[in-house]
């Protein structure tokens, strides 16, 4: 009798070798099996520009989502660049990305904006000679009051947007207002671009690798009263990790030069270019877009312009830029940084402006 | 513990394609995600506040894998000791002139810029040039850059290469990534001939050979290679530009295969230096199928080629043959 138990018992556990040594096996080999993620569709509007054509190229790429996420593109822009945005097309394909699933190249906002999940919103009207203010904002008052009711309309659940075409802010704040159904958080505007170009600065001035300066933030509006403030951030030297007012040593030169070359970037490129920012502002959208979904490094923050809620006493209901975290998809404002005489100025400096281009874009919806 | 960075020349980076092409590999595209690079941007003097424009963009864009730039309309500071030059600048064919009178202008350049590679760049330097002609380019660059290693000067087919592909996968509606081994042979010009007879698909039932699945000879032997052959041409005319985004990304594509190897059971098409094979004329600079592996690229050998083929070979062997002539006796 005990024999017979002795050997039940060694055909059970020859058994459960087998099955534990099979089942090992099979999950092996489906971790070799490289399951592919389902792709994300993202659009990008006035796709047939210059900052379109810089930036396509690093979404297809992976730069944006991640070097395993699959995507699909849709660009919008209008009938006149109509062949223009089919020859973009055609060098897409002609890439042969393997991450780009399909292209979709239209004039038709409502097939641009259908099932997207990530929406860039490069397109607007650009400032012209002679133009006044009022007519740019009245142009672009109506361009995103459209494609707001769009993008609600058709986009996936859960659309992030980025908002780069400028009044960046304001026309953010027009998108907004008139798809509310697509939730206030999910809306943004591009300062990346300033932020990035505060740590270039910075940078260059210490004479250490971009990668080592983190933590600078760009307050309010993605113009020329937007704050660059230095006064928590960090940098690693070869003495460890120090403020940056204390390793630049130069209050004067952080107070004013500093601040103004930031500011004017913009213009400075015009001047050297001939062009605007392209390559950086594409980059720069990469930037704010990867964060936002795939989170921000630890001990980072990010500047991103959203909607405001109060924090640091800036009117609630504008499109402000904040120093921000990501996680898990969302943003989150870094609330509790000291803020000095100097900063609180020009912090509700940019915060007027801002409130004056919101008066004067509904002004213009008014006259509409 | 980071790598050492790369030194990567652009020449000509102040132009479209350069514009589209320092991005990429500020992002890691042409040497991998984690390969830090310094970048050297060449270009002419008129070009010179462009160039310094582009510059202060690659610092705005704070990208952690580039750790230095290097803005220089001088020749010599621009080649100093790079590891991996990316020729793109080069005199532009514009209306009412003659082939002879761009390739006099272009060979006069590849000559200088031969010298100055040669004496100051890393050794082992990789060389790839884009500008047209690329391949009589690249020609005269290695017969003046005599102590730079044959097999390291190349030039662009990669651009074609992928169009290919990218036909293949328009007409059979798959993912390009599921298509390979096509070939380009040749030169990079209307001439050059895009063969699918090795090339394969992969489908749900396996890999399975183009031509079995595309079904249409005619279309294959004909509308095809126009196609592809003409491609250039048809960017130009809907963009008002010639292609840079696709031509940059075949840049990264060829260096980055160069460098960290063709992946198994793939090739991809290059503009190597012939050593006769197939028959190609040896002496030119001619787009084979080739494999990558430890930083070398090796013709793959023994493909079947047909009658068709031999002959489309053989043309844009001839028209290499008879750009080389033109070239030289440019330098008389």
């Amino acid at each position: 009798m005990e024999q017979e138990y002795i050997i039940l018992l060694q055909k059970i556990l020859v058994v459960l070798f087998s099955v534990t040594l099979f089942w090992k096996i099979i999950k092996h080999m489906c971790g070799l099996l490289v399951i592919e993620k389902e792709p994300v569709t993202v659009l990008v509007t006035g796709a047939a520009g210059q900052i379109g054509y810089a930036l396509l190229p690093m979404i297809a790429r992976g730069v944006m989502l991640g070097p395993d996420q699959p995507v699909i593109i849709h660009m919008l822009d209008i009938e006149p660049a109509a062949e223009a945005l089919n020859g973009v097309k055609m060098e897409l394909i002609d890439a042969a990305f393997p991450l780009l699933k399909d292209v979709v190249a239209t004039t038709d906002v409502v097939e641009a904006c259908q099932g997207v999940n990530i929406a860039v919103m490069v397109g607007g009207f650009p400032r012209k000679e002679g133009m006044e203010r009022k007519d740019v904002m009245s142009k672009n008052v109506s361009i995103y009051k459209a494609q707001a009711s769009a993008l609600e309309q058709h986009a996936a659940p859960d659309c992030k947007v980025l908002v780069v075409a400028n009044p960046a802010n304001t026309n953010a704040l027009i998108l907004k207002e008139f798809a509310p159904s697509i939730p206030e958080k999910n809306i943004t505007c591009l300062t990346r671009l300033d932020h990035n170009r505060a740590l270039g600065q910075i940078s260059e001035k210490l004479n250490v690798h971009v990668s080592d300066v983190w933590n600078v933030i760009i307050w309010g509006n993605h113009s020329s009263t937007q704050y660059p403030d230095i006064n928590h951030a960090t940098v690693k030297t070869t003495n460890g990790e120090k403020s940056v007012r204390d390793a630049i040593a130069n209050d004067n030169w952080l107070n004013t030069e500093f601040i103004t070359t930031v500011q004017q970037r913009g213009a400075t490129i015009i001047k050297a270019r001939k062009l605007s920012s392209a390559l950086s502002a594409a980059s720069a959208a990469c930037d704010h877009i990867r964060d936002w979904v795939l989170g921000t490094p630890k001990g980072t923050w990010v500047s991103m312009g959203v909607y405001s809620d109060g924090s640091y006493g800036i009117q609630p209901g504008i499109m402000y830029s904040f120093p921000v975290t990501c996680e898990k998809g969302q943003w989150s404002i870094v609330n509790g940084l000291k803020i000095d005489e100097l900063s609180r100025e020009k912090m509700d400096a940019t915060a007027k402006e801002l409130m004056d281009e919101k008066t004067l874009a509904y002004s213009c919806l008014i006259d509409d | 513990m980071a790598k050492e960075p790369v030194r990567v020349l652009v020449t000509g980076a102040a132009g479209q394609i350069g514009y589209a092409l320092v991005p990429m590999i500020a992002r890691g595209v042409m040497l991998g995600a984690d390969q830090p690079v310094i970048l050297h941007m060449l270009d002419i003097p008129p070009a010179a506040e462009t160039l310094n424009g582009v510059k202060m963009e690659l610092v705005d864009a704070a990208f952690p894998l580039l750790k230095g730039v290097v803005a220089t309309t001088d020749v010599v500071e621009a080649c100093t000791g790079v590891n991996v030059a990316v020729m793109v600048g080069g005199f532009p064919r514009k209306e009412g002139m003659e082939r002879k009178d761009v390739m006099s202008k272009n060979v006069s350049i590849y000559k200088s810029q031969a010298s100055a590679l040669e004496q100051h760049a890393a050794p082992n330097c990789k060389v790839l040039v884009v500008a047209n002609p690329a391949n009589t380019n690249a020609l005269i660059l290695k017969e003046f850059a005599p102590s730079i290693p044959a097999k390291n000067i190349t030039c662009l087919t990669r651009l074609d290469h992928n169009r290919a592909l990218g036909q293949i996968s328009e007409k059979l509606n798959v993912q390009v990534s599921d298509v390979k081994n096509v070939i380009i042979w040749g030169n990079h010009s209307s001439s050059q001939y895009p063969d699918v007879n090795h090339a394969t698909v992969m489908t749900p039932s396996g890999e399975k050979p183009v031509r079995e699945l595309v079904k249409d000879d005619a279309w294959l032997n004909g509308e095809f290679i126009t196609t592809v052959q003409q491609r250039g041409a048809a960017i130009i005319k809907a963009r008002k530009l010639s292609s840079a985004l696709s031509a940059a990304s075949a840049a990264c594509d060829h260096i980055r295969d160069w460098v960290l190897g063709t992946p198994e059971g793939t090739w991809v098409s290059m503009g190597v230096y012939s050593d006769g094979s197939y028959n190609a004329p040896a002496g030119v600079i001619y787009s084979f199928p080739v494999t990558c592996k430890n930083g070398e690229w090796t013709i793959v050998q023994g493909l079947a080629i047909d009658e068709f083929s031999r002959k489309k070979l053989d043309l844009t062997g001839q028209e290499l043959t008879e750009e080389k002539e033109l070239a030289y006796s440019c330098l008389s």
